[in-house]
């Protein structure tokens, strides 16, 4: 028993001792409902939210003697966070509220960022956190070096990278571009115009529709490609692989040997045509299906 | 029209005709891409690590066996193959530098154009390197700005892209015709430049 009240005391100081170590920020300004605000935070996380407001409001929690600077005007405006020991910096906690149809950048090392109800543009940039989007910004621009990106909504414009972090959307675009190298790639349920997906090593499933008169590119150099759509999808397929198989279950048309003595091919059109998919993959098997 | 977009136009037709009376195809110098791989495989645990880059061994295009198939291509080729090859690529949106964020719309409208075989993708091919090459000492004279973690999994990125570039590469060398092959092997390469090129953007902070 005097073990566990011992326990506890530690770690209610460790806690006490956490909670002292950290200045509290609030900062407010007026920005433009259309104006630009550049966010820049290494480590720990960044959460932006869109409101119905002229004006950024941040509430932050920043470890003790770091600095955080806010400035610019109307049309413009950024902050940062400066840290003490900038060798080992200590996790900062920015939240702030931007005006939804802002412009928004930001960028971290391996700090996540989080980003909900911005309608404007989006840039954002991390080594290796994670970053979160859902809502439907007009253009979304999200770069991680082995962080994951998961975007959830309609984003009218779309581009996704990571080299070994996932890349997950779940939404409808017009016009998409995912890439990884060994991460894996996942499209769910909405419905694209325009896409280019591509990975070295790693996993693709995509399980979503495209629009009559879109196009799909898929490339992959050993990532197994699961595609799944719609079985009245209209769609002309033309699907390579140099030594991979190729599996159709989406409806009768069989692969055939590659023109170059090698590998699989299956040019072929479903239900009445429209969309173009072109498939290449050098070794990871391919595999369509319909959707159940 | 100003004088000088006639100027231009008259330039390209005549060196359009000068391409067209160019071989279709030439094939490498034999033992071309022994070289090239070897540098492949001597950059790939140490992708950008300046001594294995630079020094203290001669750069790949140093060596003897580059340098002589450099030579073959540019006199068989000549300025006007590299001017039509880098047009053709340029056309299909397979820039050797990334540009920074380009409408993804803009990189599917890709034309079936391009190089046409292994010879004709070689001259492209050095121009990756190159930029390859070029970003690699960028990021290792930047590296104090990325965590050793980090850098660690950027590697095994980069060695996962040069595993893809080989085998792509030596498919090819069984199949040079295959445009198949070359797209996909343009493609390994856009990404390994675009990976060097974002993670030494991002580490500057």
């Amino acid at each position: 028993m005097n073990r566990r009240m011992l326990r506890l005391v530690i770690a209610l100081m460790t806690l006490a001792g956490r909670a002292e170590a950290q200045t509290k920020v609030e900062r407010g300004m007026h920005l433009n409902a259309d104006g630009s605000v550049r966010i820049s935070n290494l480590v720990g996380s960044v959460r932006v939210i869109g409101w119905d407001r002229d004006s950024v409001a941040l509430r932050g929690s920043l470890p003790k003697g770091d600095k955080l600077f806010m400035g610019g005007g109307p049309q413009g405006m950024k902050m940062f966070v400066e840290p003490l020991n900038d060798r080992n910096p200590q996790p900062s906690a920015l939240e702030v509220m931007v005006p939804a149809r802002a412009k928004v950048w930001v960028k971290t090392a391996t700090a996540s960022i989080d980003v909900s109800g911005v309608t404007g543009e989006l840039d954002l940039y991390v080594v290796s956190g994670t970053i979160r989007v859902s809502g439907n910004p007009s253009e979304l621009n999200a770069e991680a070096i082995d962080g994951d990106i998961h975007v959830t909504g309609d984003p009218g414009w779309l581009r996704a990278k990571s080299a070994s972090g996932d890349v997950t959307l779940k939404g409808t675009s017009d016009d998409v571009a995912l890439s990884t190298v060994s991460g894996a790639i996942a499209v769910n349920g909405g419905k694209l115009e325009r896409a280019k997906i591509e990975s070295v090593t790693g996993p693709i499933r995509f399980a979503a529709d495209i629009q009559r008169g879109g196009a799909l590119d898929i490339d992959t150099h050993s990532g197994t490609l699961e595609f799944t759509i719609p079985r009245d999808t209209g769609a002309d397929f033309d699907v390579a692989s140099i030594a991979g198989s190729i599996t159709n279950e989406l409806n009768y048309s069989r692969p055939t040997k590659g023109r170059y003595g090698r590998g699989a091919e299956l040019v072929m059109t479903n239900s009445s045509g429209g969309a173009r998919v072109k498939i290449r993959s050098f070794k990871g098997p391919v595999t369509l299906r319909s959707a159940k | 029209m100003t004088e000088d977009d006639s100027i231009d136009e008259a330039r390209l037709r005549e060196l359009s005709e000068q391409a067209a009376a160019l071989p279709r195809s030439i094939d490498p110098p034999s033992g071309a891409w022994a070289g090239i791989r070897s540098a492949i495989e001597a950059d790939r645990n140490a992708p950008f690590d300046r001594e294995q880059v630079a020094t203290p061994h001669p750069a790949f295009w140093q060596r003897p066996i580059f340098l002589a198939a450099a030579a073959v291509a540019l006199v068989a080729g000549s300025s006007v193959v590299t001017a039509v090859a880098m047009r053709e690529i340029a056309n299909r949106g397979n820039t050797v530098v990334a540009a920074s964020p380009e409408r993804p719309s803009e990189t599917l409208t890709q034309s079936s154009s391009g190089p046409a075989s292994l010879a004709q993708f070689t001259v492209v091919e050095s121009d990756y390197l190159r930029a390859v090459n070029d970003l690699s000492a960028t990021l290792e004279s930047e590296r104090g700005s990325l965590s050793p973690e980090t850098i660690a999994k950027l590697r095994e990125s980069l060695r996962i892209i040069d595993t893809a570039i080989l085998e792509a590469r030596n498919a090819l060398a069984a199949d040079p015709a295959n445009r198949t092959l070359i797209e996909m092997l343009a493609n390994s390469y856009e990404q390994k430049v675009d990976l060097l090129k974002r993670t030494t953007e991002m580490g500057r902070g």
